[in-house]
């Protein structure tokens, strides 16, 4: 084993506690036990809804009502389920269903049916039975909008075809059609804007989080092996060694990388778990999926090689960033401080790549984006989608520069006395012993 | 004698303030030749330069013909350094310790070995090095440290208190040590507030206070020049 391997085998051993190994698999289990509990309740959220239909008025215009509120069908599926409300009253039924599996329940007022034939309003009344607040419970709130809408379309569908016969009811209430078309660059195919928008950000929205993620783990994880050296006593004896300070450096980088990454992927796998519970039934969309593809948003080989390019030139830029600050920490609590300034410098441009579109921001917001390193990999995922492959070259030549600039400082900071005398002491300034 | 170690006119500035102001010193082969004084007088400093932790302002230090500035990566081959407060990787155990310390001076399977077996005996921990380092009491991680700083049997070991945190029982073993591999040729560095100590193990002592060498010579010849029973005492009358 030569130096170098030496060394670079004892920081990972320094690294792989048995409390990072218990985080993670924490972790884990815990991002993947939420997760197969919001795809069971997803699941549930998306079966027949049960409505319990209490029927007081008995016409033949609330029968059929009912009638055709139970044979709505989406993709051959039944939307809804009705049953006939517990009880003969009103109050008999709510009562009744306090206890029940049934969160819903609707009521045809007496004389509803004479009503509709005057074209007077006799309003039904709904129940929505709120036993929990979940993301899944709430999805209660929007069934009877859909019900209504459902019924009150159907309902004006028949006035139509009873005053205007001949004349096609849907062409009267909305006489304008639209087709829709979405244009990328050079690519044009029919869909609709905010589906495809929506269809996208729930495919590549947890790109910027992995690469969040894996930027402050591995920074943390050198400024910490840096600091815990300080700590422990071990660095004084470490740089008397025969072996070049650029390799401790390189050693010291190289471990936080690895075991950054290991973790970082073991993070996202527990994520992928958990979101793939939340979101599931959003990548089954086919249809989507073949138009996505022809406009040319897909992730292919060769975007994603580039894409780790950027990433790893981020990662380079953050251990050798991490690592000037490391030097300045006195100890494992001091570095936990110091992971601070790289975990905004990096939330800035994660935050932005959510809510704001970087072309629209104002010059100098833009510069302040473009000169943090970490901002490119960030903006490289959407350039990638968009086929702008300059810009995204263009980040990487950029953080290859701050790179070379922030190794340089770190090696010579490793080669001097600043390594030991170098330390940062809050509400002071730097003092030099 | 021949030495291994030569240091002329070394001074350190920390920003404004001047710890080193301008020492001489040498040291012989297989001698011991120790830095005594107050804290804060340098010392620490001095052997800090000679290990190449620090970069000396001004001076010459040259160890075996290799100038410190020129070629620090020849003083680092030759040398071994056990700061005051010295630490093991808690993660380790012992013996992976050593293993990972002695691969940087061995080259060879068979010499990482006999360093390990030199270890072995120097730290006298037995089955106590198959467990790691983070269970040890403070005695055992200095042993252990003294042991990886003896076992390449360096040309020049530098020693910054060696026995501080130490029992009695502990400091004197370690001191027997010292003593042993000294005889055996090894050149010894050392700094201490231990007079009893300084004497016992050096063969020449230096007197330093506030960046100056106030004296030195063998425990003899300072105590002869002073008219004083003992090193303490030297001290005291070299200072006034």
């Amino acid at each position: 084993m030569n130096k170098f391997t030496n060394l670079l085998a004892k920081e990972i051993r320094e690294l792989i506690t048995k409390q990072l190994i218990f985080s993670l698999v924490f972790t884990f289990v815990l991002f993947y036990f939420i997760g197969q509990i919001a795809k069971s309740e997803a699941r549930r959220a998306a079966a027949p809804q049960k409505i319990a239909a209490l029927d007081l008025d008995g016409s033949d215009v609330s029968r059929n009502l009912l009638q055709s509120l139970a044979t709505k069908s989406y993709k051959r599926a039944a939307v809804y389920l009705i049953e006939p409300a517990p009880g003969k009253t009103r109050e008999a039924a709510v009562e009744a269903l306090r206890k029940s599996s049934t969160n819903f329940l609707l009521v045809i007022p007496a004389g509803f049916g004479e009503s509709v034939a005057r074209f007077e309003a006799k309003p039904v009344e709904t129940f929505t039975f709120m036993k929990s607040f979940s993301i899944a419970a709430s999805r209660n709130s929007a069934v009877f909008t859909a019900v209504l809408s459902y019924l009150n379309s159907i309902m004006s569908d028949e006035y139509l075809k009873q005053k205007i016969a001949g004349i096609a009811p849907e062409n009267l209430k909305n006489p304008i059609k639209s087709k829709d078309f979405v244009i990328i660059k050079d690519r044009m195919e029919e869909g609709s804007a905010s589906d495809i928008t929506g269809f996208v950000f729930s495919q590549s929205f947890f790109i910027p989080i992995i690469l969040m993620m894996i930027i402050i783990y591995s920074a943390q994880m050198v400024i910490s092996a840096i600091a815990m050296e300080k700590q422990n006593k071990t660095l004084e004896t470490l740089l008397t060694v025969p072996i070049r300070r650029t390799s401790i450096v390189t050693a010291k980088m190289l471990a936080a990388g690895l075991v950054g990454l290991l973790s970082a992927a073991i993070y996202m796998l527990g994520f992928r778990f958990y979101m793939g519970g939340l979101m599931g039934n959003m990548a089954a969309r086919s249809d989507m999926s073949q138009i996505i593809r022809k406009l040319g948003l897909t992730m292919d080989a060769k975007a994603y090689i580039i894409l780790g390019v950027s990433l790893f030139f981020a990662i380079l830029c953050a251990l050798a960033m991490a690592t000037i600050l490391g030097v300045l920490a006195e100890d494992f609590r001091s570095a936990q401080s110091l992971v601070m300034p790289m975990v905004f410098l990096v939330l800035i441009p994660y935050l932005i790549s959510f809510i704001a579109d970087f072309r629209t921001l104002s010059l100098p917001i833009k510069i302040i984006v473009l000169a943090i390193p970490f901002s490119h990999p960030f903006l490289a995922v959407q350039n990638i989608m968009l086929g702008n492959y300059q810009s995204v070259l263009l980040g990487i030549l950029y953080m290859l520069v701050v790179f070379v600039i922030l190794v340089v400082a770190a090696a010579r900071i490793f080669s001097t006395d600043k390594v030991l005398t170098m330390k940062l002491r809050w509400g002071r300034k730097k003092v030099v012993l | 004698m021949e030495n291994v170690l030569d240091v002329n006119g070394l001074k350190k500035f920390y920003g404004s303030l001047e710890a080193l102001k301008g020492i001489d010193f040498q040291v012989g082969k297989g001698e011991v030749f120790a830095l005594i004084g107050p804290n804060g007088a340098g010392k620490t400093t001095a052997l800090r330069i000679v290990a190449t932790l620090l970069s000396p302002s001004d001076g010459k230090v040259t160890f075996l013909n290799h100038d410190l500035k020129k070629n620090p990566d020849k003083f680092r081959e030759n040398i071994s350094y056990l700061p005051e407060e010295a630490g093991a990787y808690r993660n380790l155990k012992g013996t992976d310790y050593l293993k990972f310390m002695a691969r940087f001076y061995s080259g060879s399977e068979d010499k990482e070995k006999e360093f390990l077996e030199r270890a072995q005996a120097i730290a006298g921990l037995g089955e106590r090095l198959k467990e790691k380092v983070g269970t040890y009491s403070k005695g055992m991680v200095r042993k252990l440290l003294l042991a990886r700083a003896l076992m390449t049997r360096p040309a020049l070991a530098i020693l910054d208190e060696p026995t501080s945190g130490l029992d009695v029982i502990n400091s004197l073993e370690v001191r027997e040590i010292i003593k042993r591999f000294a005889r055996e040729g090894i050149s010894v560095l050392l700094s201490s507030h231990n007079m009893l100590e300084i004497e016992f193990l050096s063969d020449r002592v230096a007197l330093i206070d506030q960046g100056r060498i106030l004296d030195q010579g063998t425990s003899r010849e300072l105590k002869d020049k002073y008219q004083a029973p003992n090193l303490e005492i030297v001290f005291r009358s070299a200072l006034q």
